[in-house]
């Protein structure tokens, strides 16, 4: 017969039900032929009908083996466990909604979750065999991610053999200005023509960049980020070919990149440009242009292999790099996914590691659940296995009921998913890598179904495979003790679980705290910032950079409450761009500290700087304003540098040279190479400034004093181009920002500016942890929740199971402490045996993290204090509302039950 | 005589294929069919004879069909389909096979 009409038959059988009736006809007919048979033999007609149906037998177990023999069997039980467990749930709505709400956030949170994290820690690149594609070139203590240099790079292009093909990208990202109608600042950066072929990427739209505009002085050509062509030309194809003016100059747009692109630096470029490097000049250099440089291995080519292959041309390198510095370079090959995951996956590991936990809670939550419900139902499931319901038939149909609570449950956290990754944009909106592409599609709801199916099967297995056993028909046994034991364990494990992710939770907040109240040595209340970068279009040379910071610094010192005004070219507590090495500095009358390893950081800045941000001056004076006009280059150390270059004498006077070997072999994307290789002279020491980032190490730092001098001004890329002026107020931000807005409106209305308070501009830099921190405070608070509620759901429940036993013991004189003391033992217990499993998982996983935590150890006694004491007070709360209710049992009521 | 094993299923089911290689019979008439042809041996209960009656209608083997009985009362009538008679065929070659190796066994024993 073909498979057609079996589907046939089953059609037919789902849509009527004669083939039921015919058979009862069909037996009847043979039970009549029977009795006739008898009636023939000469027997009464009564009689003749009873020996017929005794040797028929039974009907109604032929008829169910007739129904077994249908080929679409499976189907009509399928639809009748549906049917039976939808009427379950009619009549059980609040255990229904609670089983559907309960799945429905540990999926929801699970959801959102895996669709932030999916593109760190699973989701394929977006380059094709993305497994391929490897980051090559040299890390030193100043620059960890691997860079190359135009010296050597073209060189490596042209010898190497274990890639496909190398391509590059700018080393740093830039910004440039659309100064057309409605300008805009937007990020940029240039890549080589060979990059996107090397990838495996092609535009959206029209075409890569071809060979003769990546060239200096090529036709200038522009792709477009699909985001940008889709928002500021409304993704209008009609923008292929159009000049647009980007810094200026009239750019030709050729393509537009795919939605998905990202630029293996992971640059959040809005609009690319070709490299265009003078490949010869760059090839006679040393050390030549910074670039990123990536590659596409050969087939069947492993990481180490490539970089193995790459040595001899690494060791050639080298004797390019002046000999003090050479051993700090090393040849670093590693994978793409590594390249850009490294930094997000700790924290993408952590919270999926939460809201794992979360999960696992719900669905033990829901087992509980069930099983508490299938004690109640036991005689219900003992009438059907003696009605003839075998154990294959009871499992399946309890796990049936799961899979429709858990799909329903699906449905649900898929919503609930949505709104959650809603609310975590709208949490952080810089703060976690990677937020902003999370999106719910097709992958999040194969997740979600996925983990309802693996939460249903969990939840409804454990119940499921639990033998109903016959005495139970009789109604004398109620309580099935190995349930009990299981259900008890799993709160205990809930709990274990709980203790885990409130332990991680408080350590986080408690590393972010200590991240935002740490001392900064300046002051970040009442100032505001306001950072600008000068297009290089309208600023084309540095008098007219200087001649724009000197009139707005004049505009603003006048402002309301204004009490300092102050320029920079960058403000701390942020890592600083400006950096060299220690070994640098030359200091009059002795050799440069030549063995002194370690970085110095350090800043342009204008001679109130100091007093704007309320940086004590321990030694000296600050720069004067007299200064700015004068000839001599003047320096303000740190009181760290200070320590550091004069250990035995007043630094005060002595001069130093800044410029010494720093031209040579580093990429430091600013070197003040601009100013005079002359000496400079130490006017003042500071005190120390965190200048590291919040959680990064602090170097040691010097000032120097922009003058009114072309040298002092006009560095080049976005560094080089912006400033932050720093203004202290007596008033509220509130007030001040719009005055300062129209005052640089005033003097540029085209000028892209950023005003910020320090404060914010300081608490933005623990946006990343404090987002991880609520996130997992979040998820432990809903762990907790379930847990309690777990814990609650299993003493509540012994305790109405015991309820006659305990009104027994009333009735023979126990007091209520004991009835108390019996019930609250049971609950210390399940606590006792949760915590102790919670404090080895909790250690566990705080090892794990202790490289995320700032200034609080993993085993951090707080923390766990706090955990512990939370948890036992909550757990008590949830013991005492069944306790109570056990200490009223009424002993007449109970035994008159009996 | 309920089928207790694998063989006995299949014996079943040859049974009946080759009681409706005659003519289409209703499941009474089958049964009726074995008895006497058995002399009284193979009894067929409808437990067990129902079931296979419709297990070899889903497989396509037979084909059941609402007629008259001899004492004019609606009866289905089940008969021999193409796939049914080479079924037969195939299933008696297998029973002369496995009754002959069978027997060969006892004697040689």
């Amino acid at each position: 017969m073909s498979r057609l009409s079996g589907w046939w038959i089953r059609l037919r059988h789902l849509v009527s039900h004669r083939e039921e009736q015919e058979l009862d006809e069909e037996l009847a007919f043979h039970l009549d032929r029977l009795t006739e048979e008898y009636i023939a033999s000469g027997m009464h007609p009564g009689e003749a009908r009873r020996r017929a149906r005794i040797e028929f037998g039974g009907v109604e177990q032929s008829r169910q083996r007739c129904r077994e023999t249908r080929p679409g069997l499976w189907m009509d039980r399928m639809v009748q466990d549906v049917r039976y467990a939808l009427r379950g749930f009619r009549r059980n709505p609040v255990f229904t909604l609670t089983v559907v709400l309960t799945l429905t956030l540990g999926i929801g949170a699970s959801t959102a979750v895996f669709s932030v994290v999916d593109r760190i820690l699973f989701r394929p690149l977006p380059y094709a065999q993305a497994e391929q594609i490897v980051s090559v070139g040299l890390v030193q203590p100043l620059e960890q991610t691997e860079f190359m240099l135009g010296g050597f790079y073209y060189d490596w292009k042209d010898h190497q053999r274990p890639f496909v093909a190398m391509a590059a990208e700018a080393a740093s990202p830039q910004e440039c200005d659309l100064t057309e109608p409605n300008p805009q600042h937007l990020a940029c950066s240039r890549i080589e023509a060979g990059l996107l072929p090397m990838l495996g990427v092609s535009p959206a739209l029209g075409r890569n960049f071809l060979a003769e505009e990546d060239r200096p002085n090529g036709p200038r050509v522009a792709l477009l980020s699909y985001n940008l062509w889709l928002n500021r030309y409304s993704g209008n194809p009609a923008v292929l070919n159009r000049f647009i003016n980007v810094d200026g100059l009239p750019t030709r747009v050729v393509g537009v990149l795919p939605k998905n692109f990202e630029l293996p630096t992971m640059h959040p470029a809005e609009i690319v440009l070709a490299l265009a490097r003078d490949v010869a000049a760059q090839r006679k250099m040393n050390p030549g242009a910074p670039v990123r440089a990536f590659a596409r291995l050969k087939p069947g080519v492993r990481v180490e292999q490539a970089q193995q292959e790459l040595a001899p041309l690494f060791q050639q390198m080298r004797t390019m790099i002046p000999a003090q510095f050479r051993n700090e370079f090393r040849l670093k090959v590693r994978s793409m996914r590594d390249r850009q995951m490294s930094e997000a996956r700790p924290a993408a590991r952590v919270l999926f590691g939460a809201v794992i936990a979360v999960l696992l809670i719900a669905c033990a939550n829901v087992a509980g659940l069930l099983m508490a419900r299938g004690v109640v139902r036991h005689r219900e499931l003992a009438i059907r296995s003696t009605l003839g319901a075998g154990r294959l038939r009871l499992v399946t149909q309890a796990l049936t009921e799961t899979m429709l609570l858990s799909l329903a449950a699906a449905a649900f956290g898929l919503l609930f998913g949505w709104g959650l990754l809603r609310a975590f944009v709208a949490l952080a909106p810089a703060g976690m890598p990677f937020l902003e592409k999370a999106q719910l599609d097709l992958r999040m709801v194969a997740f979600s179904v996925v983990v309802s199916i693996v939460c249903g099967v969990f939840s409804g297995m454990v119940p499921a495979l639990q033998r109903p056993r016959m005495q139970l028909l009789t109604g004398t046994v109620l309580t099935a003790p190995s349930r009990a034991v299981v259900r008890q364990w799993l709160v205990a494990g809930q709990i274990a679980m709980s203790i885990m992710l409130l332990t991680v939770a408080f350590l986080l907040l408690r590393s972010f705290r200590m991240l935002e109240n740490q001392r900064l040595g300046m002051r970040a209340d009442n100032t505001l910032t306001l950072s600008v970068t000068l297009g290089q279009h309208d600023y084309p040379t540095p008098e007219s950079e200087r001649r724009f910071f000197r009139d707005l610094v004049e505009r603003l010192r006048f402002g309301p409450g204004v009490e300092a005004v102050a320029v920079s070219d960058s403000l701390p507590p942020a890592a600083n761009h400006n950096q060299r090495r220690l070994s640098s500095i030359e200091i009059g009358g002795r050799a440069p500290l030549m063995d002194q390893g370690g970085i110095v950081t350090f800043r342009w800045v204008s001679p109130e700087y100091f007093h704007a941000l309320d940086i004590p001056i321990l030694k000296g004076q600050g720069f004067r304003e007299d200064e700015v006009s004068s000839g001599e280059p003047f320096v303000v150390l740190s009181h760290s540098l200070a320590q550091l270059l004069f250990p035995h004498s007043d630094p005060i006077g002595q001069r130093i040279r800044l410029d010494g070997a720093e031209s040579q072999g580093t990429v430091v994307r600013k070197s003040d190479v601009t100013s005079s290789q002359s000496w400079q002279t130490v006017v003042g020491v500071v005190a120390d400034v965190k200048n590291g980032g919040l959680s990064g190490e602090e170097h040691p730092e010097y000032y120097r004093l922009r003058r009114d001098r072309a040298e002092d001004w006009g560095g080049s890329g976005v560094w080089g181009r912006s400033a932050v002026v720093v203004v202290r107020s007596s008033l509220p931000a509130q007030r001040l920002g719009p005055w300062i807005r129209s005052q640089v409106t005033a003097l540029d209305p085209t000028l892209p500016v950023d005003i910020a308070t320090l404060r914010q501009r300081v608490s933005k830099l623990a946006d990343q942890p404090r987002f991880q921190a609520s996130l997992v405070g979040l998820f432990a608070a809903m762990g907790l929740v379930l847990a309690v509620i777990g814990l609650y759901g299993v003493l509540a429940f012994l305790v109405a199971q015991r309820g006659r036993e305990i009104g027994v013991r009333m009735a023979l004189g126990a007091s209520r402490e004991e009835i108390l003391r019996l019930v609250m033992s049971r609950s210390l217990r399940l606590i006792l045996c949760g915590v102790v499993m919670g404090l080895v998982l909790a250690l566990m996983a705080s090892r794990a993290l202790s490289h995320m935590l700032f200034h609080v150890g993993p085993w951090d006694p707080v923390s766990y204090l706090a955990t512990l004491a939370l948890l036992v007070i909550v757990g008590l709360l949830a013991t005492w509302l069944p306790a109570r209710s056990a200490c009223n049992v009424d002993p007449a009521g109970a035994l008159r039950a009996e | 005589m309920p089928p207790s094993s694998d063989l006995l299923q299949g014996t079943l089911d040859l049974l009946v294929l080759k009681s409706l290689a005659l003519e289409p019979m209703h499941g009474w008439g089958i049964a009726q069919r074995i008895q006497q042809v058995s002399q009284n041996v193979l009894q067929v209960g409808q437990g067990s004879l129902y079931p296979a009656l419709h297990r070899l209608e889903y497989k396509g083997w037979i084909q059941a069909e609402w007629g008259e009985s001899e004492n004019n009362r609606r009866a289905k009538f089940y008969s021999l389909t193409k796939a049914g008679r080479k079924q037969l065929e195939a299933e008696l070659e297998n029973w002369e096979r496995l009754t002959s190796a069978i027997a060969l066994v006892l004697k040689g024993a």
